[in-house]
């Protein structure tokens, strides 16, 4: 079975800072992965590149096959017959990811309908979504009128992975979505991520919080810019000590 | 409709959104404008500009007619406007003559009255500093001209009696005498004979209050900008860059934001003057009198021009202001970089005092600055512009919003 996701050596600087030295890993299709790492250890840096808002220094990003990210080096060369330099696909990055960066991607003056409508090309699609699709489940259609300068945290939040769920990717990927959240909004962004791996779809995530661990089939720590499988059954002082 | 032009749309109907909040902080400043101006013009009427100079006269010798001289010199209208006698030993004279405390020193000669009478004529000795003010260098030169007419006067006497010697004609030396005064009197009483009449202006060839309309209408125009924060502000990197990822650019995200911004301040333009016709209509003696001192009907150009510089007007404008919030990061950096760049620049341009005013340096400065091409453009909007004037200004305010444009958009690359 050809993976979903296929990450090979990426690396990553900011100036002269090192970030990602060579992380590598896979997912399959209903797999969720977790990275988990100390604070500046990377895991963001990783993310921005799957999500094609940063350019990787050198290495390899496959989605399903296709070539998101490549340095002309590896298996990214014959899927793109091309070589030499860094070079990403805008388009295949939009087409098999969402994104759910740290910070919300919202306008604040306007409405959640508004926000959402910016995202979501086509009305009638956004309608059903909003009354039996995604976004019904995590119940932003109960405030879609609202001014979003006026939400919760938690209810700002699930319209960002409103936002990144529009297209419908097969991919998803979530910077610490429950950072700052409360115990119900958590659950409720847990539960929505578990429909969606029971839908087949792929989620890489970073996190600090435990009951989003439990939904991960893998589980890396990021450590010196690179990755390093482990159980994914760690938790509390034992996961710690990996990083 | 494609993401691009979804974002545009959004980026519009924020600015509709929010502009009922925009119009009304605006309207908060016209009128804080408003009062300003209204207080400074009432000022300028009840104090007008008066140049009255302290000066010592040292008397001499003080005998009885001349100290009468003196009074009546003192009590002439003319010269009590300009000037305030301070009788004063000679001592205390130079003494406060180096102090500055006096604009000049008079010293009257022993029997000058008597003198003048006999024809002897005592020189009267007159006391500047070195270091003179304005007011004693406004002194010196009517001194020296006053002394140029004295001195053509006395020759004119004198060249008539060796004349009426020579040819043996002393019997008509009193005409003679009457003529020349009558000739040196009406020259004397007529001044206006004596220049050349030139109008100058500080303004050009717009009046003062058409120059601080103009004036008032650019700093409302740059301070409004303070309103237009949620729809020009930097916007945060996930939201920029979440954009970027579906295909809308940093250049076209930032035509976005300018375009809304732009749309505001249109809106706001035509706000206002539907209110000023509304004014018109309520009011119609007081706007007709405003409109009729500010409206040059004969210079004013065709309404191409009129539109197509106000457009350029506040494109400009609205640039100005997108790369203000460009260099600001938080709301209260972008209003005060906004307010105090602003009142500089038009205070610089000449926009608050008149540029005559400031020093050669900062003239110089001031007249290449937006601001006065702007000044310029809006006041030829009713005031007219001079030969040339237009395709000037014009081709300043677009070098400007290019400029501005670019180093918007510099300072936004990297947030995307």
């Amino acid at each position: 079975m050809e993976n979903m996701i296929t990450v090979t050596d990426i690396t990553s600087a900011y100036g002269r800072k090192q970030i990602l030295q060579g992380a590598s890993f896979t997912a399959q299709r209903g797999e969720c992965v977790g990275i988990v790492g100390a604070n500046g250890c990377g895991k963001s840096t990783l993310l921005s590149v799957l999500a094609g808002t940063l350019k990787p220094k050198s290495g390899e990003v496959l989605y399903y096959g296709r070539c998101a990210w490549s340095d002309g080096k590896g298996a990214g060369r014959d899927a793109r017959q091309r070589a030499g330099g860094m070079r990403g696909d805008r388009e295949v990055i939009r087409q098999m990811t969402g994104y759910v960066p740290q910070e919300n991607p919202l306008i604040p003056e306007l409405t959640v309908y508004d926000n959402l409508r910016l995202w979501y090309p086509d009305r009638r699609k956004l309608e059903e979504e909003l009354s039996q699709g995604f976004l019904s489940l995590l119940g932003i259609g109960a405030y879609k009128g609202r001014q979003v300068s006026k939400l919760s945290g938690g209810m700002k939040k699930r319209v960002s992975i409103g936002i990144a769920m529009a297209g419908m990717p097969p991919i998803l990927l979530l910077d610490e979505p429950s950072a700052a959240l409360d115990l119900v909004c958590k659950e409720d962004i847990r539960r929505y991520l578990q429909v969606y791996l029971e839908r087949k779809g792929t989620v890489v995530i970073t996190t600090h919080e435990e009951s989003e661990l439990d939904l991960c089939h893998k589980l890396y720590v990021m450590k010196d810019g690179r990755l390093q499988q482990t159980d994914s059954r760690l938790r509390g002082t034992a996961l710690v000590r990996m990083f | 409709m494609g993401q691009r032009m979804r974002y545009l749309y959004t980026e519009i109907r924020k600015a509709v959104y929010m502009f009922p909040r925009m119009l009304l902080q605006a309207i908060l400043l016209m009128a804080l404008i408003g009062m300003i101006v209204f207080c400074a013009v009432k000022t300028m009427e009840q104090e007008p500009l008066a140049v009255r100079a302290d000066i010592g006269v040292v008397v001499r010798e003080d005998d009885r007619v001349t100290r009468m001289a003196l009074q009546y010199v003192e009590n002439l209208e003319s010269a009590a406007q300009v000037c305030h006698f301070i009788q004063m030993p000679e001592d205390d004279g130079f003494s406060a003559l180096e102090k500055g405390e006096i604009a000049a020193l008079i010293v009257l000669p022993e029997q000058i009255v008597q003198g003048i009478m006999d024809g002897r004529n005592p020189t009267v000795d007159i006391f500047f500093p070195k270091n003179a003010g304005l007011e004693a260098m406004l002194l010196r030169e009517l001194t020296e001209s006053g002394a140029g007419l004295l001195r053509v006067a006395q020759a004119q006497i004198y060249g008539a009696y060796d004349t009426a010697e020579a040819y043996g004609m002393k019997e008509q030396l009193s005409v003679m005498e009457t003529d020349i005064d009558s000739y040196n009197l009406a020259f004397a009483l007529d001044r206006l004979a004596v220049y050349d009449t030139e109008t100058v202006s500080v303004t050009g060839q717009m009046s003062v209050l058409q120059y601080y309309a103009a004036s008032a209408v650019v700093l409302f125009l740059l301070l409004s900008g303070m309103a237009f924060y949620p729809v020009m502000r930097r916007e945060p990197r996930a939201f920029q860059r979440q954009l970027a990822r579906q295909g809308t650019g940093g250049i076209w995200q930032g035509f976005c934001q300018w375009m809304s911004g732009f749309v505001c301040m249109e809106l706001l333009i035509c706000v206002l003057w539907l209110l000023w016709k509304a004014a018109g209509i309520m009011t119609p003696e007081p706007v007709g009198k405003i409109t009729e001192a500010l409206v040059e009907r004969s210079r004013v150009g065709g309404t191409g021009v009129k539109i197509g510089m106000f457009l350029l007007v506040t494109v400009t404008v609205s640039t100005y202001i997108y790369l203000l919030y460009s260099m600001a990061g938080s709301r209260t950096g972008s209003i005060l970089l906004i307010c105090l760049l602003s009142v500089v620049m038009v205070y610089l341009s000449g926009g608050l005092i008149p540029s005559v005013f400031l020093s050669g340096t900062v003239q110089k400065v001031g007249e290449k600055l937006p601001t006065a091409y702007l000044i310029r453009a809006v006041g030829g909007l009713y005031a007219g512009y001079g030969a040339g004037s237009p395709g000037w200004c014009a081709a300043g305010l677009s070098v400007y919003t290019a400029v501005f444009g670019v180093a918007a958009y510099l300072l936004r690359r990297s947030d995307v």
